[in-house]
């Protein structure tokens, strides 16, 4: 039966929910607004910010690994320091300069030996390895095996040498790398750690004089001031009125490494990479696809839903936990009390039946068929002991139930 | 806007293209331009959305467990076909369990300025009022690679009426009702009925109802006759505290106590008495008052439709004061309420003889039939503690009823299904005992 009455009529006309450009505009101006200021502070940061990131031991770092202290140092004293990446500038024939070649091992042998030729006034090696000792530096090796150099870290240690530089630096961090000086080269040691130096001295056929130092670190910004790490530094590096300051490619292999394993994307013909690309972008599309509801979810209030009859379960479990036997044997008695009462005609005096009115009832409706006591017992008699007592008086009073109302 | 699966599908296939024959970005580019294109053909051709006209016919209101239909005609005004894709949301009762998604879903074809009728068949299965959410129309392009979305505020709303279930009983109340009228033949007077007819003297009447002046005009000697008072009032006071939020079987309290009211009142509103509704719980929650018999029914379904349990104690001071002053003269004030032993005494027993004192009053209560069935659990452990709380909680609500009793009032506790006919039942009793 559907009422013809519509007790709220439509109280507003229809009307669309979808947003015009000028409400999108005005909807959105301010999120717009927040974004771009956003966008310019981060650029501004960015811009503002030297973020660079130098490797260690480059003269352009300000980081604590970085060698920028020195450089200024050099230049204060009318040297000029350049910089370069390019192994091939450092091969065009040199003056009265000096090169820093932080881990000439990086170098290939040929730009090695084109280095060699080039005729610089000084070389200044750092953590060189067998190979460029070999090409650059005769008379000096490194210490320990060749698979397992010896190599220390730094700390301060004393010159004993006849080094000029050294004997006016005096104790100075150093460390790294150890190397031998064969005893006829006319190569000098110093800094000996564990016995042998960290810093050597010797010269090539085409008069370049090569300085060999285990370790850069006493170059760096945050040891420049330590011990006498300064004076050493600029004793090496400023000797000449040009330094040019290699910079290595760290990312440049070692030279001699192993050939590339195929992959299997190398195997593969080379248009499925772009298939496979294509199809990524169609499984965008199908995200976008499924992604778009048909409106909103409706939500809804729903009701709470408690069972009536929860209490009395609670209850139950109450009985049960605490053991009530003689609470609930009493609640069952008196529930059978009220229920025979009126079948046998015993008035309900207040919802209890009087015991002997009701047991004189029960005895003459049962006369013949149970024993007098019986019923007392079990309508009035104590608690049960135990709960297999309990089960037994819930059962025997539904018998009496049942014998009373079928005699 | 929104894509369709053709778009994917589409760049899927266009991954052959590319593979085979232009595996560079040039191909990526060639394909993404064409579905960028037919996408972006697709917007511009499909029809406008926000455009369209939406309105509503149909239902207002329903019983509930009946289904209702509400129309919704879409208006192409455009000059090009809608292709679209329609939902109509509505909140999730409102339709047939399990169909909530099909059934909101249409398919829509609109040609250019004509317009499309769309039945949406709800069946609400919770009472009250359920308002529609909003039309949601996905307006496809030729293509269908891609489509214009969109939301239109289409308002309506569908008022879900308490079922009445028990007014397959109205028929035979009404029929007692009928031979208590015609039966006419009180001869005593008392409270509550008055004069009907007078009639002559047959052997067995009461000679003290003889109208002697009567008698004295006529030839014969004659008798006064009485009837029950038509014209009487009844109130009848809904509790909707926490205690009418329990479940009996799979709903509240408060619908088997709605039925019942209304049952009461079809009957009353038949037998010539006014009814006036009041529910409470802290506050009043809706009144009907002074309705003329013809609109009482209708008015008080109406009320009910809205009325959902609190979760609140009852505030039984305010609803007796409250009853007090919708019934100024002697009523019949028929409260549906809780036997709970807490709320029932401390609020109601010592409030009762406010009521009771110029008022009939008829207490009215949803039993469990849970716990019957509890009561009678045997053989383990758990069942039979379960059936001595059961026992327990039953002897807890006689021994309140039996006090309330005591003090003047009718009472009634009868499972959901019982209650109503119970309730007429002693309304009929009252009746013809003259105690309205």
């Amino acid at each position: 039966m559907t009422t013809t009455a519509a007790p709220a009529a439509p109280a507003a006309e229809a009307a669309s929910l979808t947003p015009t450009l000028r409400q999108l505009w005005h909807r959105a101006r301010w999120f717009l607004a927040a974004a771009a200021v956003l966008l310019v502070a981060g650029l501004l940061i960015a811009g503002l910010g030297d973020s660079t990131a130098y490797p260690s031991l480059d003269p352009r770092s300000a980081a604590p690994d970085g060698t920028k202290a020195v450089a200024q140092l050099l230049r204060a004293q009318d040297i000029t320091v350049d910089t370069t990446a390019d192994a091939d500038r450092l091969a065009t024939p040199g003056g009265a300069d000096t090169v820093v070649l932080p881990l000439p091992d990086l170098l290939t042998t040929d730009q090695l030996r084109a280095l060699a030729a080039a005729g610089h006034r000084r070389l200044v090696l750092i953590s060189p390895d067998s190979t460029a000792l070999d090409l650059l530096a005769p008379g000096l090796h490194t210490a320990g095996t060749a698979d397992l150099p010896l190599a220390v870290s730094s700390a301060s240690a004393v010159p004993l040498c006849d080094l000029p530089e050294a004997q006016r630096a005096g104790s100075a961090e150093l460390g790294g790398r150890l190397y031998q000086v064969d005893a006829d080269s006319g190569a000098t040691g110093c800094y000996p750690r564990q016995g042998y130096p960290a810093l050597a001295r010797t010269s090539t056929t085409q008069g370049t004089e090569v300085l060999v130092v285990g370790s850069g670190r006493f170059l760096t910004n945050q040891r420049l001031a330590n011990d006498g790490n300064a004076a050493l530094a600029l004793g090496l590096l400023g000797t000449q009125p040009h330094l040019t300051w290699y910079l290595p490619d760290y990312q440049a292999l070692p030279a001699g490494t192993a050939a590339p394993q195929k992959s299997f994307t190398d195997l593969i013909p080379d248009g499925w990479r772009w298939a496979a690309l294509q199809l990524a972008v169609a499984t965008v599309l199908a995200a976008l696809w499924r992604a778009r509801r048909l409106g909103p979810v409706v939500s809804e209030q729903l009701p709470v839903v408690v069972r009536a009859a929860e209490t009395t379960e609670g209850r139950a479990r109450l009985y049960h936990r605490a053991k009530a036997r003689d609470r609930a044997a009493e609640a069952l008695r008196r529930a059978v009390r009220h229920r025979l009462a009126p079948v046998l005609g015993v008035p309900l005096g207040g919802g209890d039946p009087d015991p002997t009115t009701l047991l004189a009832a029960l005895g003459e409706r049962l006369t013949g068929h149970r024993d007098p006591a019986g019923p007392r017992d079990l309508l009035y008699g104590p608690p049960p002991s135990d709960d297999a007592a309990l089960l037994r008086l819930a059962d025997d009073l539904d018998a009496l139930e049942r014998q009373v109302r079928q005699p | 806007m929104a894509l369709t699966g053709r778009t994917a599908l589409l760049a899927a296939l266009g991954s052959l293209v590319v593979g085979l024959l232009l595996p560079s970005w040039t191909g990526i580019g060639v394909v993404g331009g064409t579905v960028l294109l037919g996408v972006l053909a697709d917007l511009l051709l499909a029809a406008p959305v926000r455009t369209l006209q939406l309105a509503r016919t149909g239902d207002g209101a329903v019983r509930l467990g009946e289904p209702a239909t509400v129309t919704l005609t879409v208006g192409n005004p455009s000059g090009r076909p809608l292709r679209a894709r329609l939902r109509d949301a509505w909140p999730p009762s409102v339709f047939r369990p399990g169909t909530e998604l099909t059934a909101s879903r249409r398919r829509l074809l609109v040609p250019p300025g004509e317009r499309r009728r769309v039945d949406v068949e709800l069946l609400p299965t919770r009472r009250g009022d359920h308002r529609a959410h909003r039309v949601t129309i996905r307006s496809l392009g030729p293509l269908g690679l891609a489509g214009r979305q969109g939301s239109h505020l289409v308002p309506w709303t569908l008022r879900a009426l308490p079922p009445f279930t028990s007014r397959k009983h109205l028929p035979s109340r009404l029929a007692r009702l009928r031979e208590l009228d015609g039966r006419t033949s009180l001869l005593t007077r008392g409270q509550g009925t008055e004069f009907d007819s007078l009639r002559e003297y047959l052997p067995g009447d009461d000679v003290r109802s003889i109208d002697w002046r009567a008698s004295a005009r006529r030839n014969t000697v004659a008798v006064r006759t009485w009837r029950p008072e038509r014209d009487r009032h009844i109130l009848i006071v809904l509790d909707t505290g926490r205690t009418s939020a329990g479940r009996v079987g799979d709903a509240p309290r408060l619908d088997a106590a709605l039925d019942a009211a209304l049952l009461l009142t079809a009957l009353a509103t038949k037998a010539g008495d006014r009814v006036d509704l009041l529910a409470h719980d802290v506050r009043p929650r809706g009144t009907v008052l002074g309705r003329s018999a013809t609109e009482v029914l209708p008015a008080v379904t109406n009320a009910m439709a809205l009325l959902e349990p609190a979760l609140v104690e009852t505030d039984l001071r305010a609803l007796t004061a409250a009853a007090l002053r919708l019934a100024p003269h002697r009523s019949l004030i028929v409260l549906l309420t809780g036997l709970d032993a807490g709320p029932a005494e401390d609020g109601l027993l010592p409030l009762l003889p406010q009521l009771t004192k110029r008022h009939e009053v008829v207490i009215a209560a949803v039993a469990d039939p849970l716990l019957a069935e509890l009561a009678t659990g045997r053989g383990t452990l758990p069942a039979v503690y379960a059936a001595a709380a059961a026992e327990q909680t039953q002897a807890d609500r006689r021994a309140i009823a039996e006090r309330l009793t005591r003090l003047g009032a009718t009472v009634l506790d009868a499972p959901p299904t019982a209650l109503p006919p119970a309730l007429a039942d002693t309304y009929l009793a009252l009746k013809a005992a003259g105690r309205l």
